[in-house]
C-alpha cells in the first residue's frame, strides 16, 4: 500500500523533473511531508542536508523517504522510482532531441522553461529554508555558507561537514 | 542507434560494460560536493575517448532539459551512445549505487542517534545545505537580473507554488505555455 504510494509519488516527481534535482524539492517536500505526512519538515530538511553530504546526485534523498515509510524495501522502490523513468525518458527523447541542435523550436522551449525552473528552484529553497533556519545560529551559518559559496570555489560537501562539527557544539 | 560502431569517430574507443560501470561508479562514489558534470567530461571525452567534446556538450544540454538530476542523464546519454540500452543502464545503476550506499550508511549513524551533539551536528548540515542552495539560486538568478519578464516569472512561479500550493504538474501546465508566449527567442546571456 505504502510502497505502490511511494512508487508512484517519485515516479511522478522523476517524470516531471525538469531542470534537475533542486526544482522538485517543493512538489516533494507537498507530497512526503503535507499530503501523506511519512515525515516531518525538519526530517526533510536533514535527508537533503545528508543527500549534500554523500556523492551523487542529491536527489539519492528519496531513498531516506522511502526508508523512513517502508525500510530498506521502500529506500529501495523511492530509488529506483526518482531515477528510472526519467532515464528511460532521457534515453528514447534524448537522441530524437539532439537531432533537432539548433532548431528553433528546441531553442524556444530552452529559452522558455529556465525561468520557470528557477522559480521553482526558489520555492524550493525558500521550503527548505522554513525547516532548517530555527535558530540565530542557524540562520548565521546559511548566511556564512551562501556567501562563502558565491565567493569562492570551495567544495559544499566540506562546507556541509564543517558544518557539522560547528553545529555539534553550538546547536547542541 | 549511435551504438553501431561504423557510425562512430574512428578516433574513439568502444568501451566494454565493465568499464562504462567502473568509470561511473567510481565518479558517483568519489564525486563529494558536487562537480560530477565535469568529472564524467574528464574521464569519458578526455582520458577515455569515448565520445568526442562536441558530442558531449550536445549530450549535456539535452541532459540539462529533460526530467532528471542531471549527472543521471549525463551517464544514461553516454553509457547510451557507446554502448546502446544496455550501456545506457549500467552506467546509470554506477551512477546511483555508490552514492546510495554511502548516504544510507551515513544515515544509519547519523539519523539513528540521539546523542546532542550528533542532533545539533545535523541542524548545522542542515543550514548551511539551505544556504548552499541559496547561493544556487542566486548564481543562476543574477544572469537575468536585466530582464523583467524573466523575473516576473520567476517570482510568479515561486508565489504560485509556496503561498498557493500549486502542484508541479499544474504550475509547468500554466507556466511553461506562459513563458513561451512572453519570453523572446534570444538566449539571456
Amino acid at each position: 500500500m505504502n510502497l505502490t504510494r511511494l512508487a508512484l509519488v517519485f515516479t511522478v516527481l522523476s517524470l516531471l523533473g525538469f531542470g534537475g534535482g533542486n526544482a522538485i524539492i517543493p512538489q516533494m517536500h507537498a507530497d512526503v511531508v503535507d499530503r501523506y505526512h511519512w515525515i516531518t519538515s525538519a526530517d526533510f530538511t536533514r535527508y537533503y542536508a545528508l543527500g549534500k553530504l554523500a556523492p551523487g546526485p542529491t536527489t539519492t534523498m528519496a531513498a531516506l523517504v522511502g526508508f523512513a515509510t517502508s525500510g530498506w524495501l521502500g529506500a529501495i522502490v523511492a530509488t529506483v522510482a526518482v531515477f528510472v523513468p526519467a532515464g528511460v525518458l532521457v534515453y528514447v527523447c534524448g537522441f530524437y532531441w539532439q537531432r533537432f541542435r539548433g532548431n528553433p523550436i528546441r531553442e524556444r522551449f530552452a529559452r522558455a522553461i529556465a525561468p520557470v525552473v528557477l522559480g521553482l528552484i526558489w520555492a524550493g529553497v525558500l521550503t527548505l529554508a522554513r525547516g532548517a533556519l530555527d535558530s540565530p545560529i542557524a540562520i548565521g551559518l546559511g548566511t556564512i555558507a551562501a556567501i562563502v559559496l558565491l565567493s569562492t570555489k570551495w567544495n559544499q560537501a566540506i562546507l556541509v561537514l564543517v558544518a557539522g562539527v560547528v553545529g555539534a557544539i553550538a546547536l547542541r | 542507434m549511435a551504438s553501431a560502431p561504423a557510425l562512430r569517430d574512428s578516433a574513439l574507443t568502444q568501451p566494454s560494460l565493465l568499464a562504462i560501470a567502473r568509470v561511473f561508479g567510481g565518479i558517483s562514489a568519489t564525486a563529494f560536493g558536487g562537480g560530477q558534470i565535469a568529472a564524467i567530461r574528464r574521464a569519458v571525452v578526455r582520458r577515455n575517448g569515448w565520445v568526442s567534446e562536441d558530442d558531449f556538450l550536445g549530450l549535456l544540454s539535452v541532459a540539462q532539459i529533460l526530467p532528471g538530476a542531471n549527472p543521471t542523464n549525463v551517464a544514461v546519454l553516454v553509457g547510451g551512445r557507446v554502448c546502446g540500452p544496455l550501456g545506457a543502464l549500467v552506467a546509470l545503476a554506477a551512477a546511483v549505487l555508490p552514492g546510495f550506499a554511502i548516504l544510507m550508511a551515513i544515515a544509519s549513524v547519523l539519523l539513528a542517534s540521539r546523542a546532542p551533539a550528533l542532533v545539533g551536528a545535523l541542524r548545522g548540515c542542515a543550514a548551511v545545505a539551505v544556504g548552499l542552495s541559496l547561493a544556487n539560486a542566486i548564481e543562476m538568478t543574477v544572469p537575468r537580473w536585466r530582464s523583467l519578464i524573466d523575473l516576473a516569472l520567476i517570482a510568479a512561479v515561486a508565489t504560485a507554488v509556496l503561498a498557493f500550493h500549486l502542484s508541479l504538474v499544474v504550475t509547468l501546465g500554466i507556466f511553461v505555455p506562459v513563458a513561451l508566449l512572453v519570453t523572446r527567442p534570444e538566449p539571456v546571456t
